[in-house]
């Protein structure tokens, strides 16, 4: 009780510094939250989202998949040729699903069975998949269907925005696994102390793979989402995709060294990215800057980032502090 | 040569939930080996590291050479004169022995390269002054534990250290090495160097030193002339305390009673060699031997922690594998390191969580966890072995040793093993609670389960174990039953080179 408490407590200030964020953009441009907008953000959140959601599993290990974002326009683009191919659009769902999933089995096969330390292990897979799909797109582009069912599904339903509904499901089944289930107890005992877990006779590696595997298939699902959405793909699109939605994860409350995940704050972590991205874009448009939003959103991203961290580092330190004391 | 160069008076020091020290005394003279001696947990390491300010004193005076110090690291002790050689050596292998001797001092040449020639020239002649045979161009790696502890020893000369605090120093020596670390001690001696000798081997406390203190429970002893004591005065001293209680005078448990796990032919090399041993339902069994003496390693090779290349199991009669502990613990087993911190708990989670996680399985219903029954189920079972924690939401780094060792024990009678693999189960605990932790053990055994007790406290061997097995390097010398376990006979088997 006491721990979830104080978990609620956590992601109240998350969500309240998201709140805190939007008014301020808000109150600086108006336009900000016009229905187009925010519309617009709601559905650009998905791909997002669904990435921070499948690597959280792989941080509560207390590892790392740096291989998602370019995970995602891999499988959007070896679907999209298919699709370009003349490939019923529905086909390209179960082949995103797939190499998702296949990139994910590969990084789980790497870390978990042969050891690699996960940053370089999925460090060559996030090459690996970058130089694919830039070998499969070439010229031309890569066009997904616009205004069609599957956008509708995955993304913008007569300018309602379905993607933002889907998180919210997607966000339940992860609290599910991370929570109610065996798989997600294990993966936190993992990140707590892996050796005193396997020594309790789990199988600490099958349970490590796991967590790879739901992470690329989440890049996997973030695929279907971002092809929904943003519909073309080229050769440089989507770079540092998996930056932000790391970020996101980091800044929802879950700790970078495991055994502590939040699901919402995920969910959150990348809400407020997705704000920072928009909201820089209409306050610099208002007040006639010439600077690139996106350069201006990294410097803001990486402030955030470092001081949500840091706040936990010090949160963490003092409440041990208090503890210690309490017993002398 | 009879100056005292060093005096440590009424040392104070408190760990979170253990007092360690308690009005701890301690002095040493120029030119004199003087053996620090007690059992583990009882203080001496911590005393040394008070002294070289690794940790910091609660209350007391330090003396030394005449002035009160107060040192803040080691970089200071070792400063003003005091070196420490530790059981683990801390050197780099890469390095030559050259190198290590000068690391952080290093001559430089023309103001910037490293002069590497200047220094294996002065290492010879420090090693030529001690009697020395080493190449100091050599990586350090290449050189035994024994050697490398002489490089040590050298190094601490050239730093001109005055007292060297020598810490179970002959743990991983081959006797000959042992030999040649006696006579560069002599050496040291008439040099005007006090020493300050830990260890647990009686015969080289007697050949070597002058004088002994004994440490109890983090209080001083006594101090005598090495001349003057006998060696059953000094076990006296060590082990003198009500906690053990009477040593066990016969075996609980009858030869007829069923062979819950038997081991046959168990080799994990480097340190298994050909071991096979029987347990009985109901019994403690006894393992005893000095450090590296392979006994972890036989219960990890047991458990599947470790790989093992030969070596049948039997459970109940029925032969098993153990190659994971996944399959040692389907099968009954469990194993509580003696490091718990790194091989037991996950300190960042609760004690409910804790107690559950080799049974979480059972506490699934309809795919859901089931976090209530847990709660209720860890709440019971750690009322039962008198857990002190406020709540079962308590993180267990927020518990003290025993009853964080308690934490663990709950997790395996909820997983239902049946044989206990317990490694030092009372190192790192209060005295109070280690007699918790002997009744909790005894009680396991009489409700008919199986307790393999590794332990290196002789006298806890004595009052727990129905049966001792004494192992030395890598193989078990002696089967003895509790009535013919004399601690003279156990340290006999124990040596058995």
């Amino acid at each position: 009780m006491n721990n979830l408490l104080k978990k609620g407590k956590q992601n109240a200030i998350i969500l309240a510094s998201l709140i805190v964020l939007i008014i301020i953009f808000a109150a600086l441009n108006p336009n900000f939250l016009e229905k187009y907008n925010v519309v617009s953000m709601a559905q650009s959140l998905a791909p997002y989202a669904i990435m921070s959601l499948g690597v959280t599993f792989v941080i509560a290990t207390g590892g790392i998949d740096l291989s998602i974002g370019t995970v995602c326009i891999a499988a959007a683009t070896v679907a999209g040729k298919l699709f370009m191919n003349g490939w019923d659009i529905w086909t390209t769902i179960p082949v995103m699903i797939f190499i998702g999933t296949l990139f994910g089995l590969i990084n789980g096969l790497l870390v978990a069975k042969l050891k690699l330390p996960a940053f370089i292990a999925t460090l060559g897979t996030m090459m690996f998949a970058r130089g694919l799909s830039a070998i499969i797109v070439s010229i031309p582009n890569i066009f997904y269907p616009t205004g069609t069912w599957f956008n509708s599904v995955f993304s913008n339903f007569n300018g309602f925005p379905v993607g933002f509904f889907w998180v919210i499901g997607f966000a339940l089944i992860c609290a599910y696994l991370m929570y109610k289930c065996k798989i997600g107890r294990y993966i936190l005992s993992i990140g707590s102390n892996e050796e005193a877990t396997r020594l309790s006779g789990i199988n600490t590696d099958m349970y490590k793979l796991m967590a790879y595997v739901i992470s690329g298939l989440g890049a996997g699902i973030a695929a279907i989402f971002w092809a929904a959405s943003f519909t073309t793909v080229a050769s440089a699109t989507g770079n540092g995709m998996e930056l932000d939605a790391i970020a996101g994860v980091y800044i929802g409350g879950t700790s970078a060294a495991g055994g502590i995940a939040s699901i919402s704050g995920s969910v959150i972590g990348s809400a407020m990215l997705v704000v920072i991205r928009s909201g820089l874009n209409f306050v610099l448009a208002k007040f006639n800057l010439d600077v690139n939003s996106t350069y201006v959103t990294y410097v803001l991203t990486g402030i955030i980032v470092v001081v949500a961290v840091l706040m936990d580092v010090i949160k963490n330190k003092n409440a041990n502090k208090v503890k210690s004391r309490k017993k002398a | 040569m009879n100056e005292l160069i060093l005096q440590m008076k009424n040392i104070e020091k408190s760990f979170p939930g253990v007092h360690a020290l308690k009005n701890a005394y301690f002095d040493l003279k120029a030119g004199e080996v003087h053996a620090l001696m007690g059992e583990n947990g009882a203080g001496k390491s911590t005393l040394m590291k008070v002294l070289c300010g690794i940790h910091k004193r609660d209350g007391g005076e330090i003396t030394l050479f005449g002035n009160p110090v107060n040192f803040h690291n080691i970089a200071q002790a070792q400063k003003a004169g005091i070196s420490i050689i530790h059981q683990e050596l801390n050197m780099i292998g890469d390095l030559t022995v050259a190198q290590n001797i000068f690391i952080g001092r290093e001559p430089i040449k023309n103001g910037i390269y490293i002069d590497d020639r200047k220094m294996e020239k002065d290492a010879r002649e420090l090693f030529g002054r001690l009697g020395i045979n080493i190449d100091p161009s050599v990586k350090l790696g290449r050189l035994t534990v024994g050697r490398q502890q002489m490089v040590e020893i050298t190094k601490a000369v050239s730093h001109n250290s005055k007292i060297l605090i020598l810490d179970e120093p002959t743990a991983a020596l081959t006797l000959p090495e042992v030999e040649e670390l006696f006579k560069i001690m002599n050496d040291l001696k008439k040099n005007g160097i006090g020493m300050i000798y830990i260890s647990h081997r009686m015969d080289e406390i007697t050949r070597i030193s002058d004088r002994v203190t004994v440490m109890r429970d983090g209080e001083y002893v006594m101090t005598k002339n090495t001349r003057e004591v006998t060696k059953d005065e000094i076990v006296k001293a060590m082990v003198g305390r009500v906690v053990y209680g009477e040593t066990k005078k016969q075996s609980a448990v009858p030869v007829s009673a069923p062979v819950v796990l038997e081991v046959r032919n168990l080799s994990a090399p480097p340190m298994v060699k050909d071991v096979s041993f029987v347990l009985r339902k109901g019994e403690i069994l006894g393992f005893a031997g000095l450090m590296g003496a392979g006994r972890t390693e036989v219960a990890r090779a047991i458990f599947g922690a470790d790989s093992k290349t030969s070596g049948e199991i039997f459970i109940n009669g029925k032969k098993v594998k153990t190659d994971t502990p996944e399959a040692a613990v389907k099968n009954g087993i469990c194993y509580l390191s003696e490091d718990r911190k790194r091989y037991g708990l996950l300190l960042i989670k609760s004690v409910a969580e804790n107690s559950v996680l080799a049974s979480v399985d059972r506490y699934i219903s309809a795919g859901w966890i089931n976090d209530r029954k847990i709660k209720k189920d860890a709440k019971a079972i750690n009322e039962k072995l008198k857990t002190k924690t406020p709540s079962m939401d308590q993180l267990v780094k927020n518990l003290s040793g025993g009853n964080q060792q308690k934490v663990i024990v709950a997790r395996w009678l909820l997983q239902n093993s049946d044989i206990f693999i317990f490694d030092e189960p009372t190192r790192g605990i209060d005295v109070g609670a280690k007699s918790e932790m002997y009744e909790l053990m005894e009680n396991l055994a009489s409700e008919g389960k199986s307790i393999i007790m590794i332990s290196s406290e002789l006298s806890e061997i004595q009052r727990l174990s129905d049966r001792v097995l004494v192992m030395c390097e890598g193989r078990i010398t002696a089967d003895l039953d509790i009535s013919e376990a004399s601690q003279e006979t156990i340290m006999k088997y124990a040596t058995m080179r």
